[in-house]
């Protein structure tokens, strides 16, 4: 009998355990995404919003949980508004990984929804193979002319070239990759905080992690560092402050092996952790990533993405003082601090049987005020971006800053300085956006905690993995050229 | 009286008509489903393989003949990740020996068999995507179990078992040895109540030792279980991605735990490459069907019955 309560005990904890299998841990690297957007959204769903209408909408996109509250309030009040017109609108939000996959299937069933999300990599493809609808006649033109410049020109193609010609896509966001910094570990050591006017140069910012890297009980073993790397998406922001690249001016090579600049970016890099151990160690990575041990408190600084903001803003997940600054500057860039730029954009199918009214929908969702007040979080209080219409972010929601009407650092303008470019920050799209795919990145990222570890050294690794990246961009390139529909 | 036979004849004609048109909507039910379902995708992939189809282009257009298949060839990436599959096979036989003592001592009158038989079996019915995450905490380099322990008895620190090029592959195999002991258990528990008490007291009589009736009894009829328990893991083995997926960040240092089917899903979703990815599925399947074939050949060298 004893036995018999004990074997239910276990089926009742198996069972327990596959419930808790079927969801989805959202314990996300905040910098493992290439854009804000990339912390995918815990499951799949599907809202469906009624009218009196007879015309159906189809949304598929992915988005965090908090943005597809403030969609979702966008499209019931889209509904609303045309309720005269709309039947039904199926919004649909799936996880980033999910979303490709979901994307190809509604492509080979030749059932596109109506509205979908297209990255800046994916604009020519999807155009050429008559997927995307051009814009211009549906958009408001001022309201387009009031975007950040940068996410404009990613969306308008011009059936050769990217930049110009038809606008393809509203985007979603404009989000950027910032450098953050814990003030009480400062305030510890004593030192002085970063000035946002005069980004640290390499050995300015090497200094002050010797300075924050301690053991702080005492037993031996350090437990703070000054900063912690994510080769993902905080290595770029050392090469391109170093004036180094990945890839040529016409993203066809890889030149990182007789790239200097890139060379002498990645050795520093590789230094912190191995030679001057200001970072936690490889090993001490993958046993607890750079995000957690940031929320932790262990470490100075940390990139900082535009979406994290309000997370970083939230005493219960940071209970610590920070303010953002520049990433530092190598001694062989052009003396600007930069970062990496990110977006993806609403497209509208061409196939649509409502190319009007999904346009309309599309630019409540990207330069509707109203919308973009919830999203840089004026009206919520929580700020996931910074708004896509250039006079409102750079008047009113300043000043709401400002004012501490939205939570937010107040080296705000360090993010300005990085979309806007000045002579201090210069923000960049990353070369995987100019490509068909990321695999030579991937395979670049493969092979780097060998260099980390100290198993091969930067130029022998460089001239190993360079031919294996070449042929990855080949291939992209032979894709991105292939035969169309 | 004639007239009352055709009548007869006919209405069971009529019977026999409609019994048939039955029969065929239940036949054809699996089988539609199976031009549908496995088929089509079958014939479909095969297709897809001979293109540089991205899922956004020209399926037709890009037709390449055996482009793929040749690239595939000269593939570093797909060999290291064949190789690291084959690899994880070793886990099977040893999960097969284990799963085989254990069911053995569990085949005994012993307190508690029961709940040790359901504890051996909660991996199986878990969610492999819970399992997953939980071994990862297991694998911690700082925090996990398994180098606290270490830690504990040695002083010195465990390795990095998730970050290393050797360790995660040794990590992944005692996982999937972990994760399938419970249906080995079960099929072995099933297998060894089948062999019939007067055999071991044949055995007895004639003075056999413990050991002489594992290798003569035993082991000979347990081995249609264990030649199931083969083939159903190779299968498995060859199709593993979940895990690697999901306690390996993008396929670990250098690619070291990535799998075929990792590979696979790799390249046809993360980089766009739906034809590559066919050919490797194509690939594939050839590689476990030839496997499968061969072991049905050579099943009657060592499969014995009870016939």
């Amino acid at each position: 009998m004893k036995g018999k309560v004990i074997s239910a005990m276990l089926c009742a904890s198996m069972l327990a355990t596959m419930l808790a299998g079927c969801s989805t841990t959202t314990t996300e690297e905040a910098g493992e995404s290439t854009t804000g957007t990339e912390a995918a959204a815990s499951s799949s769903s599907t809202a469906e919003l009624k009218g009196e209408g007879d015309k159906e909408i189809n949304i598929l996109i992915y988005a965090q949980e908090h943005e597809k509250v403030v969609y979702q309030q966008l499209i019931d009040e889209f509904t609303q508004a045309h309720k005269d017109e709309i039947k039904t609108v199926n919004f649909e939000v799936t996880t980033q990984d999910e979303y490709a996959t979901k994307m190809t299937a509604a492509m080979t069933a030749n059932d596109m929804p109506d509205i979908f999300y297209i990255g800046p990599e994916s604009v020519r493809s999807y155009v050429d193979n008559g997927y995307a609808l051009a814009l211009d006649d549906y958009v408001d033109q001022e309201a387009v002319d009031n975007l950040w410049p940068a996410i404009k020109s990613a969306y308008m193609y011009d059936g050769t070239n990217i930049g110009s010609g038809s606008l393809y896509c509203l985007p979603k966001d404009l989000s950027c990759f910032a450098f953050a910094y814990n003030k009480d570990l400062f305030d510890e050591a004593g030192l002085e905080y970063p000035d946002p006017e005069n980004p640290y140069t390499y050995d300015e910012f090497l200094e002050v992690c010797k300075a924050l890297t301690k053991d702080t009980d005492g037993d031996g073993e350090i437990d703070q560092w000054g900063v912690a790397n994510a080769n993902a998406f905080g290595f770029t922001p050392y090469v391109y402050g170093n004036g180094g690249h990945f890839l040529n001016e016409d993203y066809t090579k890889v030149v990182i092996a007789e790239n200097d600049a890139f060379k002498e970016a990645f050795q520093f890099y590789t230094d912190l952790t191995l030679t001057n151990q200001v970072t936690p160690s490889v090993e001490q990575d993958t046993a607890l990533g750079g995000y957690q041990r940031w929320l932790d408190g262990q470490i100075g600084f940390y990139a900082c993405g535009t979406w994290d903001v309000a997370a970083f803003m939230d005493d219960a997940t940071f209970p610590y003082e920070w303010d953002l600054c520049g990433w530092p500057v190598g001694p062989s860039g052009d003396g600007k601090s930069t970062a990496w730029l990110g977006t993806v954009g609403f497209a509208v199918s061409a196939d649509t049987e409502y190319p009007e009214l999904c346009a309309e929908l599309i630019q409540a969702l990207s330069t509707d005020l109203e919308g973009q007040q919830a999203l840089c979080g004026e009206t919520t209080g929580k700020s996931l971006q910074i708004p896509n219409i250039m006079d409102y972010a750079q008047t009113t929601f300043k000043e709401k800053v400002a004012d501490g009407t939205i939570p937010y650092a107040n080296n705000v303008d360090v993010i300005f300085g990085y979309i806007e470019g000045n002579d201090t920050y210069n923000g960049i799209f990353t070369e995987t956006t100019y490509t068909y795919n990321s695999e030579w990145w991937d395979i670049f990222l493969e092979g780097m905690p060998n260099v980390l570890t100290g198993n091969i050294s930067v130029e022998d690794y460089c001239n190993e993995v360079q031919p294996k990246m070449q042929e990855a961009l080949d291939n992209a390139i032979e894709l991105q050229n292939s035969a169309t529909n | 009286m004639s007239k009352t036979t055709k009548k007869t004849k006919t209405k069971m004609s009529a019977m026999a008509k409609k019994e048939e048109r039955w029969a065929w909507l239940f036949i054809a039910a699996p089988f539609v489903g199976f031009l549908l379902f496995m088929a089509y995708p079958i014939c479909f992939a095969v297709f897809a393989s001979m293109s540089k189809w991205t899922g956004i282009n020209s399926l037709i257009g890009n037709f390449c003949g055996l482009d793929n298949y040749i690239a595939l060839f000269q593939d570093e990436k797909f060999w290291k990740s064949l190789m690291t599959t084959i690899i994880y096979l070793i886990g099977i036989p040893i999960g097969m020996i284990l799963g085989l003592l254990l069911a053995m001592g569990m085949n005994r009158k012993i307190p508690g068999v029961r709940v040790l038989r359901t504890m051996y079996y909660v991996p199986v019915v878990s969610s492999l995507v819970a399992i997953s995450i939980l071994w990862a905490w297991v694998y911690n380099y700082d925090y996990g179990l398994f180098n606290s322990i270490i830690k504990a008895l040695t002083g010195m620190h465990g390795p990095n078992w998730l970050g290393d090029t050797f360790w995660v592959k040794v990590a992944m195999i005692i996982f999937m040895t972990w994760k399938g002991l419970g249906t080995s258990i079960i099929l072995y528990l099933a297998g060894l109540q089948n062999i019939p008490r007067n055999y071991y007291e044949a055995a007895l009589m004639d003075g056999a030792n413990g050991w002489q009736k594992f290798k003569n009894i035993t082991l000979p009829l347990v081995s249609p279980v264990t030649f199931y328990i083969l083939i159903t893991s190779l299968i498995g083995g060859f199709q593993v991605f979940v895990e690697v997926s999901v306690m390996v960040s993008n396929g670990g240092t250098d690619y070291s735990a990535a799998t075929v089917v990792y590979y696979l899903y790799d390249k046809a979703f993360s980089n766009g490459q739906l034809g590559y990815g066919c050919a490797i599925a194509v690939l594939l399947a050839i590689i476990v069907f030839i496997i499968t074939a061969f072991n049905f050949k050579f099943q009657d060298k060592w499969v014995k019955t009870m016939d």
